[in-house]
């Protein structure tokens, strides 16, 4: 089935946040997968499987400790709180490079990089086991799609980009992983109560007047 | 020279809560513009039965683009007529279909939009909706009509319209199209002006259906609607919290239809002097403005008294105008200055949009500027400093830093949404589970909890250092960015307090809308009138496509 790319937003943010990540993380896994599936790279399986991977609950394990050469975690990096903070040291990840070591779903890093080169109006390059991205922040040019772990990924301001096809309108996630996105949203939804379902919208259940 | 009003003094609800529909508002850029291109209307289709039941297609061709509502006319049991989000079944159910539809694609909406939110629609279409009879006036017209008679013109102004809309769904919901993809049509770039043009069709739809009930009941009996009474039919609409937590969830737009408002009075108030005619004209339609209140009724007890000191204001600025002829140096500033020492923000507002009106050259332009597309404002400047950040968050939220958020009457409600059909709810935080699922409409608590932290921080570190170590306060760093460059984004009310009323922050977008007749069923929920006194379709010319919204006195 297509969706509009606005339902995956919606969806991206509500199971991002059913997941346990801050609101403000929910709305940067929402445009990250939207600017994703605009050019038409399945950014619906990458942050499902990232979801299922439950790192929220020990976020600060999964960030990077500190902005140097080489960004680490403790642990598995997380795509959307170092892909955050890569746009936020936009200046410095364009200045120095990155590197960033162990990162789960690192598709879901590229809207961020884009975000970088977008502020800084340069063009960033992003390594990644044999695979070459590149984007100006609009545009985005990738050779094949990026493996679902990497050991290491590199940014670093590079290269051009040339035209792409249109950006895509639609998604048409696989339908398993769109229900995985349900499950996790569906964990923002307050259970219906007889209180709630009375008063909570504040009109009465019939209109015949 | 005059300046913009404050955004501490706009933002605020009670003043939202008393906005008024102006040349900006929505429904007029539309009817303006269809006009102006002379755009042509017609019904391809009107397959209703006897009882009701059916579909029709009315179709909109502008210079380059068709659109066509697509509409199921439904037999609806009377228990199943709720106004509610939590609804299944309704009277009637629309879609905008992007183009002409061909037999093939209504058979496809056909198991579709009768579903509503049960149902899948495309790209091609571009809005669904849905909408209920007035039960009372629909018997009375469809019985008045069949007997050969015209219904009663006050039963009339007491609804005002013979459906209401419960629901218009745009911007990708339900499958339909990305609000990016119709953006760039001149005709789509103003805000909502598909969802308006499904109304307006809507409400030519709703006359040819109690016209042909008619006819089915009486046969040769019936007559068809006189045309000054279906003049005064509008479109009503139910709107529930929905709505309320857009104008939160949207700083930039919202920020860009505020902007917009609030530049057209100024460009207003730096009018040095007023020719005759400019002056004749705003005196014509403040009498019809007056026309218009008197036909607005609500049984809500806080709309009775708004409508009290409305009321009151209009004998105030009736005695003011008659002992000041607007024949000095920048009379409407100097008027405007005046009223906000003289009036309610009912009678506040009600004339700050009346005073656009002779101005359509310097006004209306402004419609353009009222969409977003700024899309770099979601990204966050990491290298503003901490110090600057704080200021920001300073000039929006001043008011709220001080303010105990543990102290229950502060914090008492929460927003959240429902696992029934997700609709959108407002519950009493410390009486219902509810906190868990809490959405993150409360800016102002949150600004404040942000500001907390970030006092314990070296004024000159960059943002980015903080949100390494505070990602839970990423929402409110953006939001205190967005609101450098819209500076109306912010509501200066709190969301969350145990006596917010949101039905002020329905107000703030219906009016917008161009909405009329605002008459709150509760603290969250308000009915309206839309395209009230509008002509309908086939006969919109460029004579009557702007003022239609002030009444005309029947002689």
């Amino acid at each position: 089935m297509s969706f509009a790319l606005n339902e995956v937003e919606a969806l991206a943010k509500r199971a991002s946040r059913g997941a346990g990540y801050s609101w403000g993380l929910a709305e940067e896994a929402a445009k990250a997968t939207r600017w994703l599936c605009a050019r038409h790279l399945d950014g619906c399986a990458a942050l499902g499987a990232l979801l299922e991977a439950n790192l929220a609950e020990s976020l600060r394990d999964h960030m990077p400790v500190a902005i140097g050469k080489n960004w680490q975690g403790a642990t598995l990096l997380c795509p959307l709180s170092t892909g955050a903070t890569l746009s936020d040291f936009a200046v410095q990840v364009v200045r120095n490079s990155a590197v960033l070591e162990d990162v789960i779903q690192p598709t879901l890093i590229l809207p961020f990089v884009a975000y970088a080169a977008r502020q800084t109006a340069t063009c960033l390059v992003v390594t990644c086991g044999g695979t070459e991205a590149t984007t100006d922040g609009f545009f985005l040019n990738i050779s094949k799609p990026f493996p679902k772990h990497a050991a290491k990924l590199t940014v670093r301001a590079h290269g051009t980009v040339s035209g792409q096809p249109p950006l895509a309108s639609r998604a048409s996630p696989a339908p398993e992983v769109w229900a995985t996105l349900n499950r996790f949203a569906h964990r923002t939804y307050a259970p219906a109560t007889e209180q709630s379902r009375m008063l909570g919208a504040g009109a009465g259940l019939s209109d015949n007047d | 020279m005059a300046e913009l009003r404050a955004p501490d003094d706009v933002m605020r609800l009670s003043r939202l809560g008393s906005f008024h529909q102006c040349r900006l508002s929505f429904m007029r850029q539309l009817t303006r513009r269809m006009a102006a291109e002379n755009w042509q209307f017609s019904r391809p289709v009107f397959e209703i039965d006897d009882k009701g039941v059916g579909h029709a297609v009315y179709t909109a061709k502008g210079p380059e683009h068709a659109y066509s509502l697509v509409v199921f006319a439904h037999d609806l049991p009377p228990e199943m007529r709720s106004d509610r989000v939590i609804a299944t079944a309704w009277d009637s159910t629309f879609t905008l279909f992007d183009g002409v539809p061909s037999a093939d694609d209504i058979k496809r909406l056909s198991k579709n939009v009768p579903l509503q939110e049960a149902g899948r629609v495309s790209e091609r279409e571009i809005s669904v909706s849905r909408a209920n009879r007035s039960v009372r006036l629909w018997e009375h017209f469809v019985d008045a009509l069949s007997q050969g008679r015209q219904p009663d013109a006050d039963k009339l102004a007491s609804v005002g319209y013979l459906m209401r809309t419960t629901a218009v769904y745009g911007s990708g919901k339900l499958g339909a199209a990305d609000r990016e993809v119709i953006a760039n049509r001149p005709e789509m770039q103003s805000p909502f002006q598909a969802e308006m043009l499904s109304v307006y069709l809507t409400r030519w739809f709703v006359r040819d259906l109690v016209e042909h009930m008619a006819r089915t009941r009486g046969g040769d009996k019936a007559v068809p609607l006189d045309p000054e009474l279906a003049l005064q039919l509008g479109i009503g609409n139910s709107t529930g919290l929905g709505m309320a937590p857009y104008i939160v969830n949207h700083p930039v737009l919202f920020n860009n239809w505020v902007a917009a408002r609030e530049n057209a009075i100024l460009r207003v108030r730096n009018v040095v002097t007023a020719t005759p005619e400019e002056i004749a004209q705003f005196h014509e339609l403040w009498e019809r403005s007056r026309l218009l209140v008197s036909r607005w009724h609500s049984e809500h007890s806080l709309q009775i008294e708004k409508l009290a000191q409305l009321r009151q204001d209009l004998e105030v600025l009736e005695s003011h105008l008659a002992d000041n002829d607007l024949s000095g140096e920048y009379p409407w500033d100097t008027l405007l200055t005046w009223s906000a020492g003289a009036l309610g923000e009912e009678g506040q507002e009600m004339l700050a949009s009346l005073v656009l009106e002779p101005y359509g050259d310097l006004v209306d332009a402004l419609g353009s500027d009222m969409s977003d597309s700024n899309s770099d404002a979601f990204i966050i400047d990491g290298a503003m400093s901490i110090g600057q950040l704080q200021e920001q968050i300073r000039t929006s939220f001043g008011w709220a830093l001080d303010l105990d958020w543990d102290a229950h009457q502060n914090c008492a409600r929460a927003w959240y949404v429902s696992e029934e059909k997700l609709e959108p709810r407002l519950g009493e935080r410390f009486e219902e589970p509810i906190a868990d699922y809490e959405q993150p409409l409360a800016p102002a608590r949150d600004a404040a909890a942000a500001f907390a932290d970030l006092s314990k921080w070296d004024d000159a570190a960059p943002i980015a250092d903080f949100l390494m170590k505070h990602p839970e306060h990423r929402h409110t760093i953006r939001r205190a960015q967005i609101a450098v460059k819209a500076p109306y984004g912010e509501l200066r009310s709190n969301t969350i307090s145990s006596d917010v009323m949101p039905i002020d922050m329905l107000r703030a977008k219906l009016s917008f809308f161009g909405a009329i007749h605002f008459d709150p069923r509760s603290d969250r929920w308000v009915r309206i009138c839309m395209y009230y006194g509008a002509p309908y379709p086939q006969d919109l010319s460029p004579a009557n496509a702007d003022l239609w919204v002030y009444p005309e006195r029947v002689s």
